[in-house]
């Protein structure tokens, strides 16, 4: 017991610490983004990105500051990786639009079929820990009314806790195979932003390849494969082809 | 103040007396002449005169050689049968310069009726005696002849461009004069071929000059020269650095007379017309640029004032209100842009008209441009229409002038009815206007961070909290329900008892019956019955009572005969517990019907 106190109370300043100087870190990046000089905004995010720690509006905030220095790859990149963790954040989509506008490449995105669109927008409402958290709620609930159904010996309350039970053990299913899909956006990683500043898409991973077609900087498009130093990718109109690795930076 | 006042009222009367008399005395003479040539100096009265006063100071430069001669013009004019007669005197008197140099000639008095007038006073310039000229009064044929043929080069005739200016600012206006010099002895009868300088990178502008060449004597490099105007352009240059005019030319006619061959010849005509094409020089002017313009410059250069009007401060809505803003003064005004005027951004603003009014004097382009900015308030208030400022370029300090119009207030009042009709949309909805687009501010509040990659869905308490709950639920099932099967259990053995509880009391009662003891006997089949109901239907003794006893029975279907007999036979025994009243008989028939209300409680009460 007394090893475990000194162990704690060795361990807890160093944590103490490093949670205070992101804060810090936080708060002056900030002030400078306020002042106007974004270039050491800039970096300032980046010091607290790169001590292994992030959040959607850290993600925002550093895209605001790169689009404020003129870096619209790197603003893109930022907003997208915000939208992640925070996919139905106004301001991110918004600040991601503005900044799309710079991009010169226009792809026109393949339609999809209404229910693939409403599930999208269903499960881009909420972020993961949202939706784990409805799942939990939503289990808790139907085990509530599981109990209420088995001892209950009024007919009414039954038949209410029947049906609602169904539906929140389904809501909970739902949520949790939400979170899911929301994580596996998070750990995939399977989509990227062009930063070479022009760049042709190959038909085989290799220099030879014929060329099929050229894409700019800024471009967000998905990552199917990769090869060596290749990557095939795909753009949202359903083009497919290699390009080199060194060109894209993932999200 | 008063003195002046005085002084100026005096000349003012001299002057309309002068002009009511009507008496003109004028004083001429040529404004250049040679050293030692003799010239006239004539005065023209229109009245009788007398005791001329040659201009003072006049013999210290001037020979008076001859004079006065006098002389007397007479004009009859007869207009729409009105007769006038004018009489003209004059005086001349010869004269030979002294010595080289300007002179002035001060003014000459002459006395009228009394009175003395005062002429014009004059400034002659004398040139030294040019040296290939001989006797200027020769009129003898053979020395005209002579004299005739003298050399048309570059000393004897020729043009330039005079300019006003040959080192501006950018805008600033040059006078340019194209001149035409000629010696006076050469005869000049006609142009032909005038190409007249196309001034490039100018902005020209043409000042107005009589139709009909007029020359003057003018003194050039000390000679004197015939010279006559052909054209005067006020230049504006626009581009910066060294412009250049260049060189133009023209031919003029000049009349020479052929030299005798014979004798024969001086009887014909032996004139002959001789074509000379003159060019200038090429004329250079340096231009340099303007300074760092301020905001409101409108690319005015030159002196210039501003002033305003509006045609009204206090309107309604959709009443159309005119500013007018009026640049007056000397420059380029034609090129000046109209100044900006900001107004509140719902007014209705209409563009702008301008009008210009320049003349081309020999001052320079002077005139003024009339700016009229209309608009339509659409929404009553009071608005400031704020000043326009107008910046321009002063060539002359070499620095920029700002003018300002007032500010106004303009009061709009809500329109009527009827004057809303008139305006197609009565109603409007303004639209949002975009004027800029920006990304949205940064987020600020705590940063909320997290480990990359860190969610708390997967992680361990996520999965123990499902964990934890679906245990904790079963646990709590399982001793729920084995505490509910326990209280079934009881209620079980209770229901099963039940009858055999109530044949027991019922058996007590027919004992209390034999004994006839009949409060006993009344008890005891109450507490039968009730101990038996409360057994069957799971009601506590206590709570037990006839009403939900009867409720209870008839959710059990028990029939309603049956109920009616258990309510008679406890209302019998109730009543004969405190009042008896029939004997042996009657307790033996309660005993009976109790019995058989017991048992068929028994059939129908299935559980």
């Amino acid at each position: 017991m007394k090893k475990i106190i000194i162990f704690l109370l060795i361990i807890v300043p160093f944590f103490v610490f490093a949670q205070e100087t992101n804060e810090q870190l936080w708060e002056k990046a900030n002030a400078f983004y306020t002042t106007e000089e974004y270039q050491q905004a800039v970096s300032s995010y980046e010091q607290i990105l790169a001590t292994g720690e992030e959040s959607a509006k850290l993600y925002f905030n550093l895209g605001n500051a790169y689009f404020k220095t003129g870096d619209i790859n790197n603003a893109i990149l930022n907003y997208e990786r915000a939208k992640v963790l925070a996919p139905h954040d106004e301001d991110v989509a918004f600040n991601l639009q503005i900044a799309n506008q710079y991009v010169v490449t226009k792809v026109e995105e393949l339609p999809k079929p209404f229910f693939l669109r409403w599930k999208e927008s269903v499960i881009n409402k909420y972020p993961t820990d949202t939706w784990a958290f409805i799942s939990i709620v939503s289990f808790v609930l139907f085990l509530l009314l599981l109990g209420a159904f088995l001892f209950s010996k009024r007919v009414a309350l039954k038949r209410i806790s029947f049906w609602i039970g169904i539906f929140s053990v389904l809501l909970s299913g739902f949520a949790f195979s939400h979170a899911a899909q929301q994580k596996n956006k998070i750990n995939k990683r399977n989509h990227a932003i062009v930063f070479c500043p022009r760049v042709t898409v190959k038909s085989s991973p290799s220099e030879t390849g014929t060329d099929l077609f050229l894409i700019y900087e800024g471009l967000k498009l998905e990552v199917t494969d990769q090869l060596n130093s290749w990557t095939e990718i795909k753009l949202a109109d359903g083009n497919q082809g290699w390009l080199p690795d060194s060109c894209i930076v993932r999200i | 103040m008063m003195k002046k006042l005085i002084t100026y009222i005096f000349f003012v009367c001299v002057a309309i007396a002068a002009r009511a008399e009507q008496t003109r005395f004028t004083m001429s003479a040529p404004n250049a002449v040679e050293m030692g040539q003799q010239f006239r100096l004539s005065f023209q009265l229109n009245d009788r005169g007398s005791n001329l006063q040659l201009p003072p100071g006049l013999s210290d430069n001037f020979q008076i050689l001859m004079g006065p001669s006098t002389g007397q013009s007479t004009s009859i004019q007869t207009i729409n049968g009105k007769t006038t007669t004018e009489i003209t005197y004059s005086y001349t008197y010869i004269l030979r310069a002294r010595a080289e140099g300007k002179f002035e000639v001060r003014p000459a008095s002459v006395e009228v009726n009394g009175k003395v007038f005062e002429s014009n006073s004059l400034t002659i310039q004398v040139v030294k005696a040019q040296a290939s000229t001989p006797a200027q009064s020769g009129t003898s044929q053979a020395e005209q002849g002579t004299t005739q043929n003298i050399d048309l080069d570059k000393d004897n005739l020729f043009v330039r461009v005079d300019l006003s200016k040959r080192n501006v600012y950018r805008g600033e206006q040059i006078i340019a004069t194209v001149k035409l010099y000629v010696n006076p002895n050469v005869p000049i009868h006609g142009f032909d071929d005038v190409n007249l300088p196309t001034y490039e990178g100018f902005y020209t502008q043409d000042i107005e000059i009589p139709q009909q060449i007029n020359f003057t004597r003018e003194v050039y490099n000390d000679k004197i020269y015939q010279v006559g105007i052909l054209k005067k352009t006020i230049l504006f240059p626009q581009q910066n650095g060294r412009l250049t005019i260049e060189p133009f030319s023209m031919a003029l006619l000049v009349r020479q007379r052929v030299k005798a061959r014979s004798f024969f010849d001086d009887f014909f005509d032996n004139y002959r017309t001789v074509k000379a094409r003159v060019t200038s020089d090429a004329v250079a002017v340096n231009v340099k640029d303007l300074p760092t313009a301020p905001a409101h410059f409108m690319g005015g250069v030159g002196n210039f004032q501003l002033s305003s009007e509006i045609s009204s401060t206090n309107v309604s809505t959709n009443d159309a209100v005119t500013l007018k803003v009026r640049i007056s003064g000397n420059g380029n005004i034609r090129l000046v842009r109209s100044p900006k005027l900001e107004l509140p951004s719902d007014f209705e603003v209409y563009d702008p008209r301008t009008t210009d009014n320049v003349s081309a004097t020999n001052n320079g382009a002077t005139g003024t441009k009339t700016i009229e900015y209309l608009f339509q308030p659409r929404f009553e208030g009071d608005y400031t229409i704020p000043p326009i400022r107008f910046a321009y370029f002063n060539p002359a300090t070499g620095k920029y002038d700002t003018k300002a119009t007032e500010s106004y207030t303009l009061h709009v009042e809500k329109g009527t009815e009827e004057q809303n009709t008139t305006v197609v949309s009565s109603l409007r909805k303004e639209d949002l206007q975009l004027i800029g687009q920006d990304i949205r501010y940064i987020k600020s509040g705590k940063a909320m961070l997290q480990v990359k990659g860190y969610t708390f869905y997967g992680s361990t308490i996520f999965y123990l909290i499902y964990l934890i709950s679906a245990v904790l639920f079963v646990v709590l099932y399982f001793v729920y329900r084995k505490k509910a099967r326990e209280n079934a259990n009881i209620a079980l053995v209770r229901n099963k008892k039940a009858n055999r509880v109530a044949t027991k009391r019922l058996k007590a009662a027919a004992t209390f019956m034999k004994q006839n003891n009949n409060e006993a006997f009344h008890d005891a089949i109450l507490k039968a019955f009730w101990g038996y109901l409360s057994d069957k239907l799971s009601i506590p003794i206590a709570d037990l009572n006839r009403e939900n006893a009867v409720s209870k029975l008839k959710d059990k279907n028990v029939s309603d005969e049956v109920i009616q007999d258990f309510e008679e036979v406890v209302e019998q025994c109730e009543f004969a517990r405190y009042a008896p009243v029939g004997g042996a008989e009657a307790r033996h028939d309660l005993y009976k019907k109790a019995e058989t209300t017991m048992s068929r409680f028994e059939k129908q009460i299935k559980r």
